[in-house]
């Protein structure tokens, strides 16, 4: 057998390698191991692009990156850095979002393959329907902590990114978090909420004050009612807005302590049947002497961070904190309105609010009060990551891209990295792909789905924000009703349909049985809406997708809640982490499908253990449907499937 | 190659190393910290695991590239001397090697390997609060609070786990569970023993029917078929692959961390890669 080889590879591997074109999407912590791998096999012409710039705290495994290079762009500085031990190596760099219309079908075609490096479900949806549309190659993968995945996705032949629904992130209902909290991640979501509120953004979904429309607290669904329209029009205290509240007390920290922690809890107490099988809360008084007093059981080993203090402490910092927000609120001027919570994760003020406000409230309603460290890990939804995981997935995203260039598409598989090896000794389970969903609502042939909503309380703002971007994937979608006459509803041209922002839907004479067709030009994507008119949707629940399992149906408030749902990323937006509005911190993960999922609250190390059971519970209940699935190729006797993350 | 000193970490590295703390804690970090660690060959999978201990953040790595022209990795003998060396000293070892499409790596972490793993608490119920509900009797894992547990480890030398008996009657119904690439380490060790190098492209063909034939060798001498290699395996075994370094290093490298602060499971004792199928699994050769 004469088989020519350069290295270890066959020598017509060896030559598409150097032909190859290939984008690289995201330079973070997959981004860096992957770039590193690409350049050593053999690849030669490689683009690369991620929005973000370098945090001191990428530095523990975004091995590109050196302190000197905080500040700067990921894509030029992982550039320059490949460069220095690759000089040969022909790399573009973009400091720029994969979802800018200008990287449109005709970009992507220019590309033989494409790697994604991502940590967020929004880009992911574009790039999968990017791939699509210009059919072309996609590798996803994903980390978090010591887990990971990669997989394949090519037109027509597999399952896309979209294919099998997603879960969303965990929001609470609102009465969980203004009236009854019962875990700490109530109360942090609760502090944030304020911080919002007090100095930042304020959001109808955010309220803090106590909830009178709570459902719990009548016997039957029409006093709700009542109740929540009579507190819609009340004139009362309730009804002013909480800034405008806190300007009027010029944001004397006294009286803000006396009417969150005080008055409000005691309003609470006064609706009695909240209280009957909880633990009533307990209003707190503004201490009298301030004294911070000692850290609570701490031998002085841990970080500085990792302290907790005792009541008296939290409310001096929650003082502190208020003031010092103040002032910097002052100093800003109108441009406030653009601080919002997310992004200030790393903000020691801000920071220090949401620490001593949650752990108050925590205090109030009988929690244990916990360190700023563990606070910020929840607040922040920070994925732990470390340099060796993503080194493996990066390793495993290459020889993937191999098989593909070697046209053994066959061969591929989607690989999970596991903590410790499964009952059958695997630490890296491979498994076949699955052919594509004939269901898919993106790459089926004539996508098709079907969503509950009020007409007559839908805003087609709320359409094109809620439903059709952050729900449906979309960049830039074209709405058009089918009434027969062909009536458009949203326009992508910017000012061209504003004006109906803010109408409903039942304006346009959308009703039960509607159809709108939904087009995205840049993602080459049409959707197809059918419309079903629902009054009694759940509270806080403004649409739902049929199809979504219970879990899944989203009510997706612009604060993506904490439920660290590790699956995509804890970020629904794709704005970079280090922007002052970017929601949390950056992290490496995938469609991890069952596998993260996450109790309501947890430190991270649980829910990672917690992890692994899921994924196979999960497997116990859908054995039987991936049974029945044709596979993409007859798995050898190797190739076991164990464990196949479905959702 | 563990040294361990009371380290401190700064508010600066608290800082950087913050996303890895907040996986594995801040004792281990400290160990981490406070370690130091000898690496013997600096080819693709040894750049590899430096690279991921240094981003850990050890306190040292010594690397000793034992030949300085050509770079090969270190014969069989060799790493079962060290190996009994450093199990005399308390020192644990680790071997690692990617050949090809291949990879492996082995772990002596001593008899008594010591460790701690952070499971959930079990919180019991409450037998006196009536007023709490139905829902406050049920025992619940709360996943606030979580609990460290000791574990100990014992591990084998690699002279045993190398030297595993395949003629008696109970290994050799475990066979069929056992992955090939075991095998196929023998035959690469053989062949770097005897020409001193391992397979190389540019004399593909020689070195590919001495591959054969030191199967045929190793295996026989084992008391086993020779098509438990089958005769294709040639094909994936030349130079390294630099994705099959990265799986490797950072299976590897993780090991390391895991030994080093003393945290989690320790794979036991062999992982084995397998970059055609992307499948990677842990098995354990030497003494029940």
């Amino acid at each position: 057998m004469k088989l020519s080889i350069i290295g270890s590879l066959r020598k017509e591997l060896a030559d598409s390698l150097s032909t190859c074109r290939l984008l690289v999407v995201g330079a973070g912590g997959i981004g860096c191991e992957l770039l590193k791998n690409v350049v050593l096999t053999g690849f030669k012409n490689i683009e690369v692009i991620d929005l973000d710039i370098i945090d001191v705290s990428n530095l523990n495994r975004q091995f590109l990156f050196q302190k000197k290079h905080v500040g700067k762009s990921k894509a030029q500085v992982a550039k320059e850095s490949v460069l220095q031990f690759c000089p040969t190596a022909n790399i573009t760099a973009y400091h720029d979002s994969i979802m800018n219309p200008d990287y449109n079908v005709e970009f992507f075609r220019n590309f033989m393959l494409v790697m994604n490096a991502l940590d967020n479900r929004a880009a992911r949806n574009h790039v999968n329907r990017m791939c699509l549309a210009a059919d072309i190659p996609l590798i996803e993968s994903g980390t978090a902590g010591y887990l990971g995945q990669v997989t394949v996705i090519k037109k027509g032949l597999t399952e896309c990114y979209e294919c099998q629904p997603k879960p969303t992130q965990k929001t609470f209902p609102g009465c969980t978090i203004r009236n009854t909290p019962s875990e700490p991640i109530h109360c942090i979501v609760w502090a944030k909420y304020l911080f919002n509120q007090l100095f930042g953004e304020e959001d109808a979904d955010q309220e803090v004050s106590p909830d009178t429309a709570d459902p719990e607290l009548s016997w039957n669904p029409a006093d709700t009612e009542t109740r929540a329209t009579a507190s819609d029009q009340d004139g009362d205290i309730k009804r002013v807005s909480t800034k405008a509240w806190a300007r009027s007390t010029g944001y004397d920290p006294v009286k803000l302590f006396n009417k969150l922690f005080k008055d409000d809890i005691q309003y609470l107490l006064t609706m009695d049947k909240l209280w009957k099988k909880r633990k009533a809360p307990l209003p707190l008084d503004w201490p009298e002497h301030q004294k911070l007093t000692c850290p609570q059981g701490v031998t002085g080993m841990g970080l500085k961070d990792q302290r907790v203090f005792g009541v008296a402490g939290y409310c001096q910092l929650f003082s502190r904190s208020v003031e010092t927000l103040h002032s910097m609120l002052a100093d800003k001027g109108d441009g406030a309105e653009e601080w919002i919570w997310m992004g200030n994760c790393d903000d020691p003020p801000a920071m220090d609010f949401v620490t001593a406000a949650a752990n108050l409230r925590m205090y109030i309603f009988s929690m244990n009060m916990k360190s700023r460290f563990d606070i910020k890990s929840m607040a922040g939804n920070i994925i732990p990551a470390i340099a060796t995981t993503n080194a493996v997935i990066a390793g495993l995203i290459v020889l993937e891209a191999l098989k593909i260039l070697s046209g053994d598409v066959e061969q591929c598989r989607t690989i999970f990295l596991n903590k410790q090896p499964n009952p059958r000794k695997k630490l890296l389970v491979p498994c076949a792909l699955d052919p594509p969903s004939a269901n898919c609502y993106v790459c089926a042939s004539k996508p098709e789905v079907t969503v509950k909503l009020n007409v007559h309380k839908t805003l087609v703002l709320a359409l094109q924000d809620k439903i059709l971007k952050e729900k449906f994937g979309m960049v830039a979608p074209d709405v058009q009703i089918e009434d027969g006459k062909g009536t458009i509803l949203i326009s992508s041209e910017e000012g061209e349909t504003e004006a109906n922002n803010c109408k409903f839907l039942s304006d346009f004479a959308i009703r039960n049985g509607s159809r709108l067709q939904v087009d995205d030009f840049l993602q080459d994507y049409t959707l197809l809406v059918n419309v079903i008119h629902c009054e009694n949707l759940e509270k806080d629940v403004e649409f739902e997708v049929v199809g979504d399992a219970p879990d899944k149906a989203p009510a997706p408030t612009r604060s993506q809640e904490e439920g660290k749902n590790v699956a995509n990323g804890n970020k629904e937006s794709s704005e970079p982490s280090t922007s002052s509005e970017a929601p949390a911190e950056q992290n490496d993960i995938l469609l991890v499908d069952s596998d993260e999922e996450v109790p309501s609250s947890s430190t991270m190390a649980v829910s990672m253990e917690s992890g692994g059971h899921k994924r196979k519970l999960h497997d116990a209940e859908t054995g039987e449907a991936s049974a029945k699935r044709q596979h993409l190729s007859q798995p050898s006797a190797d190739d076991d499937n164990d464990i196949i993350a479905l959702d | 190659m563990i040294e361990k000193e009371e380290s401190i970490i700064s508010e600066e590295e608290a800082a950087q190393y913050d996303r890895q703390i907040r996986l594995w804690g801040l004792d281990a970090q400290k160990r981490l910290r406070g370690s130091r660690v000898l690496l013997v060959g600096l080819r693709g999978l040894g750049a590899e695991v430096a690279k991921n201990l240094i981003l850990a953040g050890v306190k040292g790595l010594t690397l000793l590239d034992h030949e300085q022209v050509c770079l090969t990795g270190c014969s069989r003998d060799l790493m079962v001397r060290v190996d009994q060396l450093c199990a005399q000293h308390n020192i644990k070892v680790f071997c690692g090697d990617v050949f090809g499409y291949h990879g492996y790596m082995f772990s002596d972490l001593g008899q008594e390997h010591n460790y701690v793993e952070e499971k959930p608490k079990v919180v019991k119920p409450k037998t006196d609060e009536s007023n709490d509900g139905p829902e406050a009797k049920k025992p619940k894992v709360d996943p606030n609070e979580t609990t460290m547990i000791k574990k100990t480890a014992s591990f084998c030398s690699l002279k045993v786990a190398l030297e595993v008996d395949w003629t008696n009657e109970k290994a050799k119904s475990s066979l069929k569970r056992t992955p090939v690439d075991y095998f196929l380490l023998h035959v690469l060790l053989k062949f770097r023993t005897d020409k001193g190098r391992d397979p190389h492209p540019e004399s593909f063909e020689a070195d590919a029917t001495l591959l054969r034939q030191i199967r045929d060798d190793v295996l026989e001498a084992m008391g086993l078929s020779s098509e438990l290699l089958p005769h294709d395996f040639v094909s994936y075994c030349f130079s390294e692959m630099a994705p099959v370094c990265a799986v490797v290093g950072g299976v590897l490298g993780q090991e390391v961390v895991k030994a080093l602060s003393q945290r989690d499971a320790p794979h036991k004792n062999f992982f084995f890669f397998d970059g055609m199928k992307g499948s990677g699994v842990v098995d354990y050769f030497g003494p029940k």
